[in-house]
């Protein structure tokens, strides 16, 4: 299994922290990789104002001064959100093996902009399409579902 | 914040009103409009009532006088508390808004606001933000019933402008001793001087107080100048935003939403916004659109 670029990822869910209501995803690349008093120092509030024609209800937060518009996107039905981690190599042959492992979950996700409210319009929310794309081009198609779309060539 | 409660008799009177700011400069803390009004008639008493500018005032003077005027039924006043998140937030906007337009929106706030109150304002005497004859031109546009006087160092030359830089001060100096802090982190402490970017106080607590990824509690206006010496050794952090502007000049742009560092975050932070932006390159335009791209490897 383990050629090429291959990676192996263990999705385990049982037993692992479930993260949902802590995950963000700023409008920015923040240089550092690790822990960090997020909790002190970011406080996403809701604003009581939901979304105009697409009623998202929105937060806001302050990131570095500036303020960000967000909201909280349910996962959908079926998924689940990953964190992994690096396998730490239990023997010298595994070193170079490309081995994740989970270390948390998620249902869901806060997603924030910088100078805008969110909308289904961003590129976001829109990426989840490809999920129903995905299913109606990957299940099967009964006869009678044929015949009813059929048409002529 | 005000004396709105009661609107006196007096109101329907021809009324002059001062208005002045406190906390401009500093590098923390909110930025506090304040003004104040009586009639025209009462003018001359309110000139042997010693208001001086709150400047030259000691702390415990400035509190007392302003104890003085909010129990005179012929002063009427009112503030603006800009908290500095917002003053930060304003001045960090893609399109940003400058100081001096939120100081004008701040002042013409409060005309408005007494003027809706039924303050019959004929007269208002205003301390000059950038160009006087420029800001007098735009005060008069919107308020053309008034006439405007502005100037510099007001609160020095009318007593009524006096009075409102007492009112701003004693605001601030009270909103950031009370001031409460949104960050839970435990070592805050609360002697933050006078907030000008010079006082050692204000120094030390800023060395004291900043973070090497969030940068500053949100007392601290980030969009004041000395902020970035203290963020040298901090996490950069490169917005989406400030990209945006960058490739605005580039000729294959065609809409600030395409360079997006998202990917539903699996794209490396070294990546130019070029590279990001042609990473749907030979997809489908349903991918391109959504910035999705193929991950081959993990």
């Amino acid at each position: 299994m383990e050629k090429g670029g291959a990676a192996r990822i263990d999705l385990k869910r049982e037993a692992r922290e479930d993260l949902s209501g802590h995950v963000h995803l700023l409008p920015c690349c923040i240089k550092h990789d690790g822990p960090t008093q997020v909790s002190h120092y970011f406080k996403p509030k809701p604003t009581g104002v939901v979304g105009e024609e697409d009623g998202l209800p929105l937060q806001q937060s302050h990131f570095r001064g500036r303020l960000l518009q967000g909201t909280t996107l349910p996962l959908p039905h079926g998924y689940s959100g990953f964190v992994l981690g690096k396998k730490t190599p239990r023997n010298k042959s595994d070193e170079n093996s490309n081995s994740w492992e989970t270390n948390a979950t998620f249902q869901d996700i806060t997603y924030w902009n910088h100078d805008y409210a969110p909308s289904q319009n961003d590129d976001f929310i829109r990426a989840f399409h490809w999920l129903t794309v995905a299913n109606a081009l990957h299940s099967p198609v009964t006869p009678e579902e044929l015949e009813s779309s059929s048409f002529t060539l | 914040m005000g004396s709105e409660a009661m609107v006196s008799e007096w109101a329907s009177e021809p009324c002059i009103m001062g208005i002045d700011e406190a906390g401009r400069g500093p590098v923390l803390g909110p930025m506090v409009y304040g003004c104040l009004y009586c009639p025209r008639s009462y003018q001359k008493t309110l000139s042997s009532l010693s208001f001086a500018d709150s400047k030259t005032l000691k702390e415990e003077k400035r509190e007392e006088l302003f104890e003085t005027l909010k129990a005179n039924d012929s002063i009427g006043w009112a503030v603006d508390v800009i908290d500095p998140k917002e003053l930060s937030a304003k001045m960090l906007k893609k399109s940003k808004i400058n100081l001096n337009e939120i100081s004008h929106d701040s002042a013409m706030g409060l005309v408005d606001r007494v003027l809706k109150m039924g303050v019959l304002l004929t007269e208002v005497y205003i301390d000059t933000v950038g160009d006087p004859g420029k800001y007098e031109m735009k005060l008069s546009k919107k308020f053309p019933s008034i006439k405007f006087v502005v100037a510099k160092k007001a609160d020095s030359l009318y007593p009524v402008v006096s009075g409102a830089s007492i009112v701003a001060k004693v605001t601030r100096d009270r909103a950031i001793r009370e001031w409460v802090l949104d960050e839970t982190a435990d070592n805050i402490d609360r002697n933050f001087g006078s907030g000008y970017p010079g006082d050692p106080t204000t120094k030390s607590w800023l060395e004291h107080h900043k973070h090497s990824i969030f940068g500053f509690p949100t007392l601290v206006r980030f969009s004041w100048g000395t902020c970035s010496s203290y963020f040298k050794d901090g996490a950069e952090v490169l917005w989406e935003s400030d990209l945006d502007e960058e490739g605005g000049s580039n000729s294959n742009n065609n809409g600030k939403r395409q360079l997006k560092l998202r990917n539903v975050g699996f794209t490396t932070s070294k990546r130019r916004s070029e590279e990001i932006e042609s990473s749907g390159k030979g997809r489908s335009r349903f991918f391109q659109a959504r910035k999705l791209e193929h991950l081959t490897n993990f």
